[in-house]
C-alpha cells in the first residue's frame, strides 16, 4: 500500500513531523537532520511539531532526581583539580605550549615570594567557542592584570574583540576592547577581583571602538570560567 | 519576569558559562526533566544517566537556544526526551540517534504572534489526539513517550510497515487540521 501523494507542502510538514516524533529512520532521518541545518522553513516547521508534540510531556508528573545526580553533572563539568601547579597545567590539552609558558612564567614569582608578601592564587581559563577557531588563555596574576594571549583565530573583517567579565545575577561588565595584538594585558577593576573564583571570561565582536552601550552587541565568540590553578 | 523569561535569562546565562545560572536553572527544571526520563525509560538508574547527559547537552549547547524559536521549556523537555530515547534505543544494532533538538536549527524562528499561536495551538492537542482514531492516537502517543519505530508500531498492532506509515501520517494530518480548527 502506498502513500497517497501529498501536496509538497504537506509532504514536507509530515517530515518535519516525523523528524521531531522521531519516527523518521535512515536515509530519510538524515535528510531531515541536514534540511534543519540549511533550511530555514523546514527548521521552523520541525519547531512547530514539537511545540506541539511536547504538550505530551505536560501530563507527567515531575519527580525529584536524587541529589547525587546534580553532583555528578557538576562533577563531570566543573572537575575539581586538587594537584599540583605544574600537573595541572598538564591537563589543559590542546592548549599551545607558548601559552603554557606564559602561564608558567606568570606563576613564577609566586613560587619564591618576597618574604613580607602573603602569595595569592593564580586564576586562568582558556576561552573558546563553537563560532570559529578563536580561543584565548587569560591567566589573572596577582596584582590583578589579566594577561591575555590569542592562541588561534582573530577578530572577523571589519570588527573588533572585547572583553567581558560575567558574574552571577549581574550583566557582564565590559572589560574593554583587544588591541589586534597576540598578547595583551587588561586590568581588572579592584571591585571585580574579590570575585574572581565566580567569574568567566567571555569575548564577543563588536563593531570598530567596541559596543556602542552597556552590553555585547555581536556574538560571543569565545568563553571560558576562571578557574584557580 | 514570568517563568519563561526567567528560564530563558537562566539560559542565556549558561551560554555565558555562568556556573551559578547553570545549577539555577538545574534547580528549577531537573525534577519536571527527571520525570521525562523515568517515563521514557522506566528505570531509575537509566534515567539518572540519562539527566546527565541532558544537562551536559544543555551546558554545551545553550547558545544555541535562541536561534530555534522554540519556548524554554520545549527545548529542555525535547532534550531530555530525545536524550532517553535515544538510551532506550541504544540497545538495538544499527541504531541512529534521533534528532538532537535546536541542536541543527538555523530557523529565525516563529515571531511571538506565531509562538502565542503555536502554544494555544499545542493546548489543543490532547482533545486532538483523543479525537484520533484510537489507534491512530495511541501511535503517536508510543512514537513520542516511548520512543517507537514505524517497525515497533507495526509489530504493535500487527500490521505491514507501509499500513503503518500512511496510518500514523493520516493521523499527523488529522492532529494538525484539528489543533488549526
Amino acid at each position: 500500500m502506498s502513500d497517497e501523494t501529498l501536496p509538497p507542502r504537506d509532504e514536507d510538514d509530515l517530515q518535519a513531523a516525523e523528524y521531531a516524533l522521531g519516527v523518521a529512520e535512515d536515509s530519510a532521518l538524515d535528510a531531515a537532520r541536514d534540511r534543519t541545518r540549511f533550511d530555514a522553513a523546514f527548521a521552523q516547521r520541525v519547531a512547530g511539531w514539537q511545540e506541539r508534540f511536547v504538550v505530551m510531556a505536560e501530563g507527567i508528573d515531575p519527580v525529584t532526581p536524587p541529589k547525587k545526580v546534580k553532583r555528578a553533572i557538576l562533577s563531570a563539568l566543573f572537575p575539581k583539580m586538587r594537584v599540583p601547579l605544574m600537573q595541572r597545567l598538564w591537563v589543559w590539552q590542546g592548549i599551545a605550549l607558548a601559552a603554557m609558558a606564559l602561564a608558567a612564567y606568570l606563576a613564577a614569582p609566586l613560587l619564591q615570594p618576597a618574604p613580607d608578601t602573603v602569595p595569592r592564587d593564580v586564576y586562568a581559563t582558556y576561552m573558546a567557542g563553537d563560532v570559529d577557531d578563536l580561543e584565548l588563555i587569560a591567566v589573572v596574576d596577582t596584582t590583578g592584570d589579566i594577561a591575555l594571549r590569542r592562541v588561534s583565530g582573530q577578530a572577523p573583517e571589519g570588527r573588533v574583540l572585547q572583553l567581558w567579565a560575567v558574574l552571577p545575577d549581574t550583566a557582564p561588565i565590559s572589560l574593554g576592547v583587544l588591541p589586534s595584538d597576540e598578547t595583551t594585558r587588561v586590568r581588572l577593576p579592584q571591585a571585580l577581583q574579590a570575585q574572581i573564583g565566580v567569574m568567566t571570561l567571555a569575548v564577543s565582536d563588536e563593531p570598530p571602538g567596541g559596543a556602542p552601550g552597556a552590553a555585547p552587541t555581536g556574538a560571543i565568540r569565545a568563553a571560558g570560567a576562571i578557574n584557580e590553578l | 519576569m514570568t517563568d519563561r523569561e526567567e528560564i530563558e535569562d537562566l539560559i542565556a546565562r549558561v551560554a555565558l558559562k555562568d556556573r551559578a545560572a547553570f545549577e539555577e536553572l538545574y534547580d528549577r527544571v531537573s525534577a519536571k526533566l527527571f520525570g521525562v526520563c523515568l517515563r521514557v525509560l522506566n528505570k531509575r538508574a537509566a534515567a539518572e544517566d540519562a539527566m546527565q547527559d541532558t544537562f551536559v547537552k544543555i551546558w554545551n549547547n545553550a547558545d544555541r537556544y535562541r536561534a530555534n524559536g522554540l519556548s524554554p521549556m520545549t527545548w529542555l523537555i525535547t532534550i531530555a526526551r530525545n536524550t532517553a530515547i535515544d538510551r532506550l534505543r541504544a540497545r538495538k544494532a544499527g541504531h541512529q540517534d534521533v534528532n538532537k533538538p535546536g541542536f541543527e536549527l538555523i530557523a529565525p524562528g516563529p515571531s511571538p504572534e506565531d509562538a502565542a499561536v503555536a502554544s494555544s495551538e499545542a493546548s489543543k492537542l490532547t482533545g486532538c489526539l483523543d479525537e484520533l482514531e484510537a489507534d491512530r492516537g495511541a501511535a503517536i502517543r508510543g512514537a513520542y513517550l516511548d520512543g517507537m519505530s514505524y517497525a515497533d508500531l507495526a509489530g504493535k498492532f500487527d500490521v505491514p510497515l507501509n499500513t503503518m506509515r500512511t496510518w500514523l501520517r493520516r493521523g499527523l494530518i488529522a492532529l494538525r487540521e484539528c489543533m488549526s480548527a
